[in-house]
């Protein structure tokens, strides 16, 4: 089975796919999809083929034409796309692709929207989970209303990306214009919920059932909370979220749920509908989670797998390799390598 | 959601499994905790260490009262 991999980046904000073929590579054939010949990935000797793949912004057809030239030259079975740029795309045509005889593994459109951080308080109610208080809004003026409401210190979010604390309304404006010059509207202003941070990635099946998850805490993290240091945890009402996130939803694929954690309760602040870069943690101590979902796809019968022992550590360091130059003039002038 | 019994003691360490975090004890602190663990109440941890240590209870409540108060800051006591 040839498995194609996107997000081949692996520097200062590592993306999933090196982790994830890292935990593929000894059973199944691997492709490389990557939108820069910058990316480490291309050069690691993970993949037996590289493409440059379209930008989502150019839309499905040319990521249908791009996929149609890959299979027919290397023989595709499944993508595992792990970038949130692309995600939108290969979740809406999931069923095109899949008619092209290439296998995915992902949420339904309905179910990708219910994550979104501007839905996840309904979403929260649902699962019965506490979510922080939340505003979307589109001006400066609903900010001061809204920060009339909530006292400070407020979190100023981006719907997809960036979020920044803010301990008085000045700072708060500051944030919201550096946050909607770069990626938008909505923005959300949340309250501040005191506690520590966990995080869990896991495998749902699309029937209902959470196959496996392994639940982390980041000791330490970059200037860009990119994690550094972790230790396995066992938090049975983080694990708990996670089965009924994903039997509540019929969520399929990865997820990653990041929560904040204090003496009386647990808030979900964010699902990711994707693995995590730091997934290969999960595989290191026996729960194969990319593995999982080929089985997935595959149709196979896989028994859930919580169990994992407390006190591992997860330590990220930097590497470094050299290669030809050809090699990246190959990538960007043919597109492949 | 965290209690003093599920921490897990490894030297002069102890780590709470559903969080993560890790506590550096010293030899006294770590006796207090391994007291908890057992179900000793703050006052009999005292009577303990006093007879143990031969130190005045009225000395010790001070100080165990100060251990107590760091376990309730790191949200292992309530």
């Amino acid at each position: 089975m040839k498995i194609a991999i996107s997000g081949l980046n692996n520097t200062d904000n590592p993306a999933p796919g090196i982790p994830l073929a890292k935990s593929l590579k000894d059973e199944y054939e691997l492709i490389g999809f990557s939108y820069d010949p910058n990316e480490p990935g291309d050069y690691m000797g993970l993949t037996s083929k590289n493409y440059l793949m379209p930008y989502p912004s150019l839309g499905f057809e040319e990521l249908k034409n791009r996929l149609l030239h890959i299979k027919e030259q290397s023989g595709l079975d499944a993508i595992i796309p792990n970038l949130d740029a692309e995600l939108p795309l290969y979740i809406k045509y999931q069923d095109e692709i899949e008619a092209m005889g290439i296998k995915l593994c992902l949420p339904s459109e309905e179910n990708f929207e219910l994550r979104n951080k501007n839905r996840l308080d309904t979403l929260s109610k649902r699962l019965q989970i506490t979510y922080p208080k939340t505003f979307e809004i589109g001006s400066v003026e609903e900010l001061k209303s809204v920060s009339e409401e909530l006292d400070f210190p407020l979190m100023i979010k981006g719907n997809y990306y960036k979020a920044y604390m803010s301990q008085n309304l000045e700072s708060a404006i500051e944030n919201f214009y550096k946050i909607s010059n770069e990626w938008g509207f909505p923005i959300l202003v949340q309250e501040v919920v005191e506690g520590e941070e966990v995080n869990l990635v896991g495998v749902a099946d699309g029937k209902g059932e959470l196959k496996g998850a392994v639940g982390i805490k980041k000791l330490t993290t970059t200037d860009i909370g990119k994690i550094w240091t972790g230790i396995t945890i066992h938090n049975e009402k983080l694990l708990n979220i996670a089965k009924e996130f994903a039997k509540q939803t019929g969520w399929k694929g990865p997820f990653e749920l990041e929560c904040m954690v204090n003496m009386n309760s647990i808030y979900l602040i964010e699902i990711n509908p994707r693995f995590p870069a730091w997934v290969y943690f999960a595989t290191a101590i026996g729960i194969n989670l990319p593995k999982m979902v080929i089985e997935i796809m595959e149709g196979k019968e896989i028994e859930p797998q919580f169990d994992y022992p407390q006190n591992k550590m997860y330590v990220r360091y930097v590497d470094e390799l050299v290669t030809d130059f050809s090699n990246f003039i190959t990538l960007l002038s043919t597109k492949e390598l | 959601m965290h209690t003093i019994t599920q921490l897990i003691l490894d030297n002069n360490v102890a780590f709470h499994p559903m969080m993560g975090n890790s506590y550096k004890l010293n030899k006294t602190g770590k006796e207090i905790i391994e007291y908890l663990k057992e179900g000793q109440s703050k006052d009999e941890i005292i009577k303990t260490l006093s007879e143990k240590y031969e130190i005045s209870p009225d000395e010790l409540f001070i100080d165990v009262g100060d251990f107590f108060a760091k376990l309730r800051i790191y949200g292992l006591q309530q």
